[in-house]
């Protein structure tokens, strides 16, 4: 014979009563474990994403602001401008043209007469050979100059741009609009790496012919004095001056030419030394030139950029080994091929897949510059993008600006690496990215978002216990003449109060348990549907949340609860409850 | 068996003492029925609650086979209402989502069943054997004061203390109570002290006590 006043008789003859509060509980549990797991989910989203910075060190050329405030390509365009000037000057009145035609226009006779007058004809026919080049040399300069005036239009348009970000800095859509109307523009003004490769050989080549046409003068002038010397008279020869000083001052422009591009080739200037001296570290495993640059991702608690690494073929195959990843699909990016592999859960963040293609010709807010072609899918336990070192540093002139060194250290050496590393940068214009930095970066990040939720999940945690509490005691006070009864006929104040908790506890721990299995089950659907497909991480079985951080509420619920019914009961006058007549 | 002397329960209401009762002495035989009749207010519901150990006098003492109360712990005296004692109250407090019979349970100590039969059969005596399984909305009113008289009677009481069990009822049906209470002291079930303010009730009593501003009058 079973106990009427058992629990099943509870539960089971009082459903109305009982499955509302179980169903408010269990709503507020999934709600919980859902916001706790997507913030775990953002957190281990993140890790994973940066996770390439546990085994190495990223040193980075520094953003200042005297480099932000450089600009090679528009010195290099001034200096251009100036060597423009000096052409002009040796074409004009005084310049090697009105020189040359003085010359030939010698008498015939003087020059048939004397061999030091042939002399001097075949010097300056050399001089007119080399002014003749010179001239040649001139044409990708001018092709240049024309650039230059279509870029000082853009420079307009970017101030434009740099204004309206300034008034309201958070609205990005000017920038949005301005890089839609004008990347392609700028890309055909730019200057490409074979262009300056042209240009710098045409400057050379000028250089060589001024110094040939120089020499030729020199010799004219020499020519000129052994004829005066042998009482030729060619003193009264009408000869123009000479335009030697007007050529010293090309020849001088054309060499702060070659200096300011000479600084586009090489925007890092102790880089190379860092790279030798880096390799020389003790407990360094390898160390690379890296042309990095980064795809846009979104990490559910906002977009990031995940990096890339720019390194040579060899190296790609090193990092790869070094993570235990492998190519899974496709192969790896050739050399000096705009292409590029990356990590499957990346792919499936950017829903592409071999073949497509990835970069700012796609998505606006990635760095990575045109359109590269996915060529390969990594798969393994590390996230990584590689692109070929070749490509981003001759083929972008930007990009050669985001050169720097991945140096991975060996296990157990990182600390060391690190401290030797930033040793050896000193003052200059790098700084190192490793696991601890980025990490207390997102955790920093995380920080936020998780005070807000803690600070929901209390206020929830609250208010339900008040609304459970009083509903509690609204159905205590229906039940007032059955424990009235009770305490009457001798049952006692203590088993009262611990059929209670046992109720009350039953109803906690069914909502718990509806809660955290309706809470995996949204989860386990949401994680296929969603997460999954776009490479984001989330443990649907993370029972620190699903225990731990749900808990609290049935805990608040059942002790409120219990705290005041207990109360009650303790102070119940059965006789009071006898007497009433309602 | 059931004995009180110089019973006393005051009030004390703002600076002044209300006697509810007052220096009482009565010996309640095995097996008698005493029936105690008396005005509102006269303190008969007080004397039950004194004799029934749910209140504790201001003075005097009562005993119940030899044993005073005043030697009980509240424990002690709930064990024995739970017990010795059976409960009929003016109204029924039935729990509203067990049976019939489950209610009848609730006033059960052994959950035995010997015991579960006997709630039968005390139900099947007053007339609910077709409804053993009914709630008690489901039932009348005089038929939820009669699964409250088979609730008292269930663990076998040596004493049924019934304050005003007639009261919500009309005459016949609260005949028909208390002739069930009547028929279990009969039966040598135990001892009976009804509580009314109607002596019609009290036909089969032994004695007829009467209360009036908390003292025993003569009857």
């Amino acid at each position: 014979m079973t106990n009427p006043l058992s629990l099943w008789n509870f539960y089971f003859r009082n459903k109305r009563k009982v499955l509302p509060v179980i169903g408010i509980l269990a709503l507020a549990i999934l709600g919980v474990v859902v916001t706790d797991s997507l913030l775990a989910s953002a957190r281990e989203t993140a890790y994973a994403t940066f996770g390439s910075y546990q085994k190495l060190i990223l040193v980075a050329p520094r953003a200042t602001r005297d480099q932000d405030l450089a600009n090679p390509l528009q010195d290099s365009l001034t200096r251009l401008h100036d060597v423009q000037l000096q052409v002009d000057t040796l074409d004009g009145p005084g310049g090697i043209t009105s020189y040359y035609n003085a010359v030939v226009a010698l008498p015939a006779q003087v020059r048939a007469q004397l061999p030091a007058v042939q002399r001097l004809q075949v010097d300056s026919a050399n001089a007119r050979y080399y002014a003749g080049r010179l001239r040649g040399d001139l044409v990708p300069l001018g092709d240049l100059i024309v650039r230059v005036q279509r870029l000082q239009s853009e420079q307009q348009a970017f101030n434009q741009l740099v204004t309206q970000l300034t008034q309201n800095p958070n609205d990005p859509r000017p920038l949005i609009t301005y890089l839609q109307q004008h990347q392609t523009f700028l890309r055909s003004v730019l200057p490409d790496s074979a262009q300056l490769g042209r240009l710098q050989l045409a400057v050379t080549s000028a250089s060589a012919d001024a110094n040939g046409l120089q020499q030729s003068l020199q010799a004219m002038n020499r020519d000129t004095a052994n004829l005066n010397s042998a009482g030729q008279n060619v003193a009264n020869l009408p000869l123009p001056p000479s335009p030697s000083a007007t050529i010293d001052q090309f020849r001088s422009a054309l060499d702060r030419l070659t200096a300011s591009l000479g600084s586009i080739e090489q925007p890092q200037p102790g880089l190379d030394k860092l790279l030798a001296d880096s390799a020389h570290i003790p407990g360094t495993a390898l160390v690379k030139r890296d042309a990095y640059s980064n795809l846009d991702i979104n990490l559910l608690a906002g977009n990031a950029q995940f990096d890339l690494y720019g390194i040579d073929q060899p190296g790609m195959t090193q990092l790869l080994t070094l993570y235990g990843d492998r190519v899974v699909a496709g192969r790896l990016p050739r050399q000096n091929a705009s292409e590029i592999a990356v990590s499957e859960e990346i792919a499936r963040a950017r829903h592409v897949s071999v073949g497509s293609k990835l970069g700012n010709n796609v998505d606006e807010l990635d760095r990575l510059p045109d359109a590269f072609t996915v060529v390969g899918i990594i798969g393994g336990p590390t996230r990584l993008g590689v692109i070929p070192l070749d490509y981003m540093t001759e083929h972008y002139l930007f990009e050669r600006r985001y050169q720097g060194l991945i140096v991975i250290p060996q296990a157990g050496h990182a600390q060391t690496v690190h401290d030797e590393l930033q040793r050896l940068v000193g003052d200059q214009a790098f700084r190192l990215f490793d696991w601890p930095y980025i990490k207390a970066k997102i955790d920093s990040l995380i920080a936020n978002l998780d005070s807000i939720n803690r600070f929901l999940i209390l206020l929830v945690t609250l208010v339900l216990s008040l609304v459970v509490g009083l509903l509690n005691n609204l159905f205590f006070r229906q039940r007032m003449n059955e424990f009235g009864l009770l305490a009457a006929v001798g049952y006692s104040r203590w088993g009262l109060i611990r059929r209670v908790a046992l109720e009350s506890f039953g109803v906690t721990l069914a909502a718990w348990l509806l809660g955290v299995g309706i809470a995996v089950a949204v989860l386990s659907w949401f994680n296929t549907v969603f997460m999954v497909p776009h490479g984001l991480l989330m443990n649907v079985f993370d029972w620190n949340v699903l225990a731990l951080h749900t808990l609290p509420i049935p805990l608040m619920v059942f002790l409120f609860g219990m705290g005041t019914v207990g109360w009650q009961l303790l102070r119940l006058d059965p006789i009071s409850i006898i007497e009433r007549r309602d | 068996m059931l004995s009180a002397k110089d019973l006393a329960l005051d009030y004390r209401t703002g600076g002044s003492v209300a006697h509810a009762v007052d220096t009482v002495s009565l010996n309640v035989g095995r097996g008698s029925f005493v029936g105690l009749v008396g005005p509102s207010g006269s303190g008969k519901s007080s004397l039950m609650y004194l004799l029934s150990g749910l209140k504790r006098p201001s003075r005097g003492a009562v005993s119940f086979e030899d044993r005073d109360y005043a030697n009980l712990s509240g424990a002690g005296l709930m064990r024995l209402r739970r017990r010795r004692f059976g409960f009929v109250f003016q109204q029924h407090f039935l729990v509203n989502y067990l049976s019939a019979f489950e209610n009848v349970m609730v006033g059960a100590v052994e959950r035995d069943h010997d015991t579960a039969a006997y709630a039968q059969a005390l139900l099947h005596r007053v007339g609910l054997g077709d409804k053993l399984l009914k709630r008690p909305y489901q039932l009348s009113i005089g038929e939820r004061q009669r699964v409250a008289v088979a609730r008292a009677l269930v663990h076998r009481p040596a004493v049924v203390f019934a304050d005003e069990p007639t009261a919500s009822l009309d005459q016949a049906t609260g005949h028909e109570v208390v002739n069930l209470l009547a028929d279990y002291r009969r039966s040598g079930g135990g001892s009976l002290l009804v509580v009314t303010h109607d002596p019609a009730m009290l036909s089969d009593a032994d004695r007829v006590l009467q209360m009036r501003d908390g003292r025993l009058m003569a009857a």
